[in-house]
């Protein structure tokens, strides 16, 4: 029977250092089994538990694209126990990883769409993945306009800063950039995520946007997308909760009566209102 | 499918078949206390009135290895967990009453859910076979009936067995029961109408049950958001001991734990009364005061699991909690509560 608690092994491929800060890492995994990583079939969106043996694990977004073969790609932030082993961990050493879990955004039945894409700080990751995806030849005739805003305090912590600055230059993706204050030598944005917004936004028919970041700069996008005149249903986010299996089981992670890694992360703010504000 | 009698004096000899190439599960005395466990056809006992810890334990043990690793680079797989399988053995459990086996039916639809399969639960679930055993007679801390329940429900059972005038009366349930029962050469009995007036006076003596279907009928937020659930956890102590009792109640943590050779990854019995169940790693928590918390466990058995289960609620019933709440909280009067439409109101 499949034990979806077993992680696949894998061998750390490479580590780059995202943030000034050093908090932030970026691990590229190789499956120690090829056949492993097609039974690893994910969608942007999805997220898997990272499990270093005797340590624990962890749920964190998958960064890279489906459309990249060979590997995955986990941005992980240094927080607790495991995160931090991590980041003491170095280039082939062997851990495991356990996925992919949840739901994706729902590129499918928002083909046709525009899309607006927010991100805040380091929840870029699976923002990443969406867009990586999105700009792929096969996938972007199937989308209308793709506007991406991106903030972050200080340009030192803006993560993938080489993907973005290319996406810049390109005509199929509009990239709007931003930090919290003006410092030298900057030659993008300057202000806050919900300012940019207002500022850029697409009109709202036939649009959706797809948000993920900290509360805060949630809390203050949301009334400009609503200003806006953005529907509920179209205002995708992604939510994070404590979890443990990730399976719907071990039963920490429910906000209401969902579940945020069996049912979620991916909540349109539609399903939002209906569900009670535990995360 | 007919009844069968098994008549007092041959009640070993019943046990004896049906246990045959199983293991034979029943409650036993431990102290004061009992608790269903490992033993032999002649110390079952039918003079209990149920188990102290719920038999949650049998699927679901309180602390479980999943896995395990070795760090030796010599040998195969250094640092790749290895699956160390569910344990399931072969068993017939004898004696498990219908709350329980109901219970342990609504958490077998969390571990076997819409998407994922819990293969630890699935294999010891699925491979004991499941004798129930009616109550005649209510315990003082039973309210089945009031949860939908019934003394002589069958919910999660393969075979029904219930003291009859005549003996032991045993209904087959599940296919897997019939087989049970036919294979154990048994008399066969017409005791259908002996039952049935058995359940009536059963369900009689349990008085006139409270009406819990307000809570089904009243939307999800307005329950969430009701003040009263700050009087309601006023008095909880976050003990946690009503999660470990309950027979439906089944978080759990996952920890690693490790030596210079290898390690293990396991779970735990968890409980939504602790605030570290919840907490994030920034610091954030979204249940952070017991409030919350004691919301949470009532609003998941209560509202939740029943919007997930076909109105089937997540308690049976059973009373533990009840019993053993050191502060004397009663999820009857909770539901009571929760059932009243504007519990403002009845403060």
């Amino acid at each position: 029977m499949f034990n979806p608690y077993l992680p696949y092994p894998v061998r750390i491929a490479e580590i780059r250092v995202e943030t000034e800060d050093k908090n932030l890492r970026t691990f590229k995994f190789e499956f120690l089994d090829p056949d492993d990583e097609n039974k690893f079939a994910y969608m942007p969106g999805q997220f898997a538990e990272l499990s270093v043996p005797g340590q624990g694990e962890i749920p964190i977004g998958i960064a890279s694209s489906p459309s990249e073969k060979g590997h995955v790609l986990f941005t992980v932030n240094r927080v607790g126990q495991v995160s931090s082993y991590m980041h003491n961990m170095k280039k082939d050493d062997i851990m495991g990883i356990r996925g992919p879990l949840g739901h994706p955004y729902p590129l499918d039945t928002l083909q046709g769409k525009n899309l607006l894409i927010i991100a805040g700080g380091f929840a870029v990751t699976t923002l990443r993945s969406t867009i990586i995806w999105l700009l792929e030849p096969e996938n972007r005739p199937n989308y209308g306009k793709i506007t991406f805003v991106y903030g972050a305090r200080t340009p030192g912590l803006l993560l993938y800063k080489d993907e973005w600055m290319a996406w810049d230059k390109r005509d199929d993706i509009d990239v709007f950039v931003t930090i919290d204050r003006e410092v030298p030598d900057w030659n993008y944005r300057v202000g806050f995520v919900p300012a940019v917004t207002k500022e850029v936004c697409p009109a709202p028919e036939n649009t959706a946007a797809l948000i993920c970041g900290p509360p805060i700069m949630i809390k203050f996008t949301q009334p400009v997308l609503e200003e806006a005149g953005y529907t509920p249903d179209s205002i995708i986010m992604s939510l994070e909760n404590r979890m443990k299996c990730g399976l719907g089981i071990c039963g920490r992670c429910n906000v209401g009566p969902e579940y945020v890694c069996k049912d979620g992360p991916v909540f349109t703010l539609a399903q939002l209102n209906q569900l009670p504000k535990e995360y | 499918m007919p009844e069968y009698i098994v008549e007092e004096n041959a009640l070993k000899d019943f046990l004896q078949s049906i246990s045959k190439g199983r293991v034979l599960l029943s409650p036993q005395g431990v102290g004061d206390k009992c608790q269903i466990t490992e033993t032999t056809p002649d110390k079952v006992t039918l003079n209990f009135t149920n188990t102290h810890i719920s038999p949650k334990t049998l699927f679901f043990p309180q602390t479980e290895w999943l896995m395990s690793f070795q760090k030796d680079h010599s040998k195969p797989h250094p640092y790749v967990y290895q699956d160390l399988g569910d344990k399931a053995k072969s068993a017939v459990v004898f004696g498990i009453r219908p709350c329980d086996a109901k219970g342990l039916s609504v958490s077998n639809k969390v571990f076997q859910n819409d998407r994922f399969t819990d293969p630890y639960w699935k294999g010891k679930y699925e491979s004991v076979i499941k004798v129930g055993l009616a109550c005649k007679d209510p315990f003082p801390q039973c309210f089945c009936v009031a949860m939908g329940g019934s003394p002589y429900g069958a919910t999660g059972l393969d075979v029904l067995a219930f003291p009859s005038e005549k003996g032991l009366g045993l209904k087959p349930i599940t296919d897997e029961g019939a087989k049970l029962l036919a294979e154990a050469n048994l008399k066969e009995a017409d005791l259908s109408s002996e039952l049935k007036s058995q359940e009536e006076a059963a369900i009689k003596a349990q008085g006139i049950p409270d009406d819990y279907s307000p809570i089904d009928h009243r939307g999800l937020l307005n329950l969430f958001q009701d003040p009263q659930w700050q009087s309601i956890a006023e008095n909880c102590l976050n003990c946690g001991v009503c999660t470990f009792i309950c027979p439906t109640c089944h978080c759990f943590d996952i920890q690693d734990e490790e030596n210079s050779e290898g390690g293990v990854r396991m779970r735990n019995w968890d409980t939504c009364m602790s605030w570290l169940f919840t907490v994030h790693g920034t610091g954030h928590n979204p249940r952070p005061s017991k409030t919350e918390r004691v919301r949470q466990r009532f609003m998941h058995k209560l509202k939740y699991i029943p919007m997930k289960q076909n109105g089937d609620r997540g308690c049976t019933g059973c009373g533990r909690c009840v019993v053993l709440c050191p502060v004397n909280i009663d999820i009857r009067s909770v539901a009571l509560r929760m059932s009243t439409l504007n519990m403002q109101k009845q403060a």
